[in-house]
Parts: C-alpha cells; structure tokens; sequence
C-alpha cells in the first residue's frame, strides 16, 4: 500500500475513533479492522493517547482487559448468521452458503403450502369418487347405513345404546354423550344423504360453520325419506350439535 | 455522523456475529471503564477484573441492546453496577478472616487489597506515558495542538471545532489525524514493542 493511501486509511481510522466518518465508510473500515492486527493496535494507541491526554488514572500500554475480553468471547457463541467467526472473513462463508440457499428457501416457503392444498384437495376428490361409488344399490346393499345412536345408563347401571332422537330427550338437562355406528336398514333412499352428513360431520373441523350449516341443511332437505323438508329441519341442529361435539 | 452512531455501527457488526468489533469497542473503552470503576476499587488490578466482567456482561447482554442510549453510557451502567455487586460479594466474602494476618507475607496481601495499592511501578509508566504524550503535544504546530485538545479534552465534534478554528471540517479531521500520528510515533520511539500488544510483551 502507497504512504498516501495508507494515510487516508489512517485518516479514517482516526475519524471513525471520534465518529466523525460515514456509516458506510465505518462499516467498510470495520471489515479491514477485523482482519488488520496492525490497524487495531493504531485504533488502541488513539484511545491511549486520549486517556493519556485526559490524565486518567490506570492508563497502561498493554490492552491487558480487551485481550481477556476477546479471549474470553471468542470461547462463547457468536450472534447473527456467523457461526462463530473471529472475523467478517469468517462471517463470509455463511452469508455466500445462505446467499446460495436462498433461492430454495424462497421457493419452499411458496411450495409448501401449495402441497398442502393439493394433497387435501386430492384426499377430498377421492372421498367424494367414493362416496359416489357407495350409491349404488349393491354396495349399498352390502353395506350398513350409518344411524346416530346415544349412550344412555341403563336400569342396571349399565349403559345400552338407544336411538338419538329417545335419548336427547331423556338427557335433556345434560349434554349426552354421542357417537356414530353403523346400524343395518333398508331404507336405501336416504343412504346416501346420510352417508354423506357423516362425511361433513366426521370433516367438520375443515369447514367453516356457515358452510357446514349449509351443507347439512341442504342434506335434510333433499333426504329422500318422503318427509317434508318443514319436518326434516328440526333435525338439522341436532345433526349439527353432533358436529360440534365430534369438530370438538 | 456522532461517536454514539460511529459505536452502533460497531454493535450491530456484533450483533451479526463479528466478534472483532466488539474488541474494538472494548479497546476503545477500556480505559475509560477502568478509570470508572477506579472509583469504586482501589486496585488497578482489581479494577481491569471488574472491567473484564463488565464487558463480558455487556456483550452476553449486547442482543438485547437497542441503541436507545449511546453504547457507552449502557457499559457505564453495566460497568457501575458490576463494581457495585463486587463490593458488596467482597464484603459479604469471609476469606479475610481465613488468613493469617501474623505471617508478613499474607498480611502484605491483605493490606494491599485494603489499601491504595497503586504500584509504583504502574504509576511511574502511566506518568511516563502521560509525560510523552504532553511533551509530544506541546512539539506540536499550534493548529493541531488546538485542534486535538478540543477534541480529546473538551470533547467537542469536528463541526464545532471548525466553527471554533474557523476553518473547513475536512482541515480538522486531517489535523486531528496528524496530532495523534506525532503522538503515536513518539510513544513508539520510547516503548518499541510495547504499545497496543499484551501485558507480558510490555
């Protein structure tokens, strides 16, 4: 380094001591002080020379307290994105590794939440294509349809399990304990319906309560049972109560 | 751009894991912090402890430092108190009833932790530095001597030293530069070796 250029830095240095330099110009001289032994002897000498100055008392030529210090901190874990470099050289590597990272980083923040979406919008296709492939009559036929059933003690101290309808009458003071099971019929017209309210009431915590609602409204009033849908709808809370109870 | 300002940037570099700034801030300091604490302990050596600790403190502490104050007037505080709590565990600590006051050595010992234990050899090289330092001063032109003076022992900013010496902030920096450059190679010239290195180098 030419005597001019190195007086600059000198310059420099002295004036970022006092605070006199820019930002930009302090964070640039920071950078060569962490790897400049020589420049941060000189940067010790200015706070020498201004204790001298100022007669205070303990001035010592050694920089017995900072090399303790340093001595001490470089044993302990370094804040930030360096992993416990002495020096912004060390730093280096691990900004230009996060810098390289970065672009992946960026792209999985945006990704992951599009799998997600796209593996629960799968998961529900492939519920409905089923649901609609029990609707026919075989399957149906094979399979039970689901009744909503109450646990309720019995005389014995026991418990049986009665019809829904008897039981929440016979609780209505407390909150009955609920459950679904499947239980045989043979009224095939309002399978699918029901087996559907099961599917919304078994996802109900992935809807919103307005949606539910809808649904389960919309379930009752197309059930096929030959009721009218002013008869249907007071099942509609109890079906939706269920749904609380099992969302919960 | 202030002294407080000039210190943030030094703290934030640490804050991101550059260590070496912080050795620039305690270098800067460590004086100031030592005398400091002067006031509460008599032992220059148990000053330079408490002020070890203090910084040690500080830097464990520096996450959580904001710059809501200036850098330096957080460590005065850090520093205050750790002198603080160390005389009050000095006071609390019964190892001075474990010594035998009778054998010369350990009485010694006690009495200088108990007393103005300035050695004399740590006074004769703080004169000494002070001496060369004053001569070194008063060898100067006078507008550097005004120029470093105002600053170092009034403390004022580039831009009041300029509106003092009637004169561009730019010629001050260069003077102010020039006064510590004379300085420091005077106190080269007398302790070769020993400026800015360990004590055991001294």
């Amino acid at each position: 380094m030419n005597e001019e250029r190195q007086n600059e830095r000198d310059s420099q240095l002295s004036a970022m001591f006092d605070g006199e330099l820019s930002v930009a110009e302090c964070d640039l001289l920071a950078r060569r002080l962490a790897r400049d032994e020589a420049l941060r002897a000189q940067w010790s000498r200015y706070s020498l020379i201004g204790a001298a100055l100022r007669a205070e008392r303990g001035v010592k030529l050694h920089d017995r307290v900072a090399v303790r210090v340093q001595a001490q901190i470089s044993q302990e874990a370094s804040y930030g994105d360096s992993t416990g470099g002495d020096s912004a050289l060390a730093v280096r590597p691990t900004v230009a590794a996060s810098a390289v990272g970065g672009g992946a980083d960026r792209w999985m923040r945006f990704a992951r939440p599009m799998f997600g979406a796209g593996i629960a919008a799968g998961v529900a296709a492939a519920s409905i294509l089923w649901l609609r492939s029990q609707e026919s009559p075989e399957i149906l036929a094979a399979n039970p349809i689901p009744r909503t059933v109450t646990l309720a003690p019995d005389t014995t101290g026991g418990t049986v399990a009665v019809d829904a309808a008897a039981a929440i009458e016979r609780v209505s003071n407390g909150e009955p304990e609920r459950y679904t099971t499947p239980a045989p019929s043979n009224s095939i017209s309002i399978a699918p319906p029901a087996r559907l309210a099961n599917y919304v009431v078994a996802h109900s915590e992935y809807s919103s309560p307005m949606t539910r609602r809808m649904a389960l409204l919309g379930l009752v009033a197309s059930d096929g049972t030959g009721l009218p849908a002013e008869d249907a709808a007071p099942a509609a809370p109890r079906s939706e109560a269920g749904s609380q109870d099992n969302a919960h | 751009m202030t002294a407080e300002e000039s210190d943030l940037v030094l703290v934030k570099r640490v804050q991101r894991g550059d260590k070496t700034a912080f050795d620039l801030l305690v270098r800067k300091y460590q004086h100031k912090v030592v005398k400091l604490v002067l006031r509460y302990v008599r032992n220059p050596a148990e000053a330079e402890d408490i002020a070890q600790e203090a910084f040690i403190k500080a830097y464990r502490a520096l996450p959580q430092f904001r710059g809501d104050s200036a850098f330096y007037t957080w460590m005065y505080r850090i520093a205050i108190n750790t002198a603080k709590n160390s005389l009050a565990s000095r006071d609390r600590s019964p190892i001075a009833y474990d010594l035998d006051l009778t054998d010369p050595e350990e009485s010694h010992s006690v009495q200088t932790k108990l007393q103005d234990p300035d050695t004399p050899e740590g006074m004769a090289l703080t004169e000494e530095i002070r001496g060369i330092v004053n001569s070194a001063i008063e060898g100067l032109p006078e507008e550097l001597k005004t120029a470093i003076v105002l600053r170092e022992l009034d403390g004022l900013s580039y831009e009041e030293i300029a509106a003092a010496m009637e004169c561009p902030v730019g010629t001050v920096r260069s003077r102010i530069f020039r006064a510590r450059e004379a300085i420091d190679k005077r106190l080269r010239e007398v302790f070769e070796g020993g400026l800015g290195r360990t004590e055991e180098m001294v």
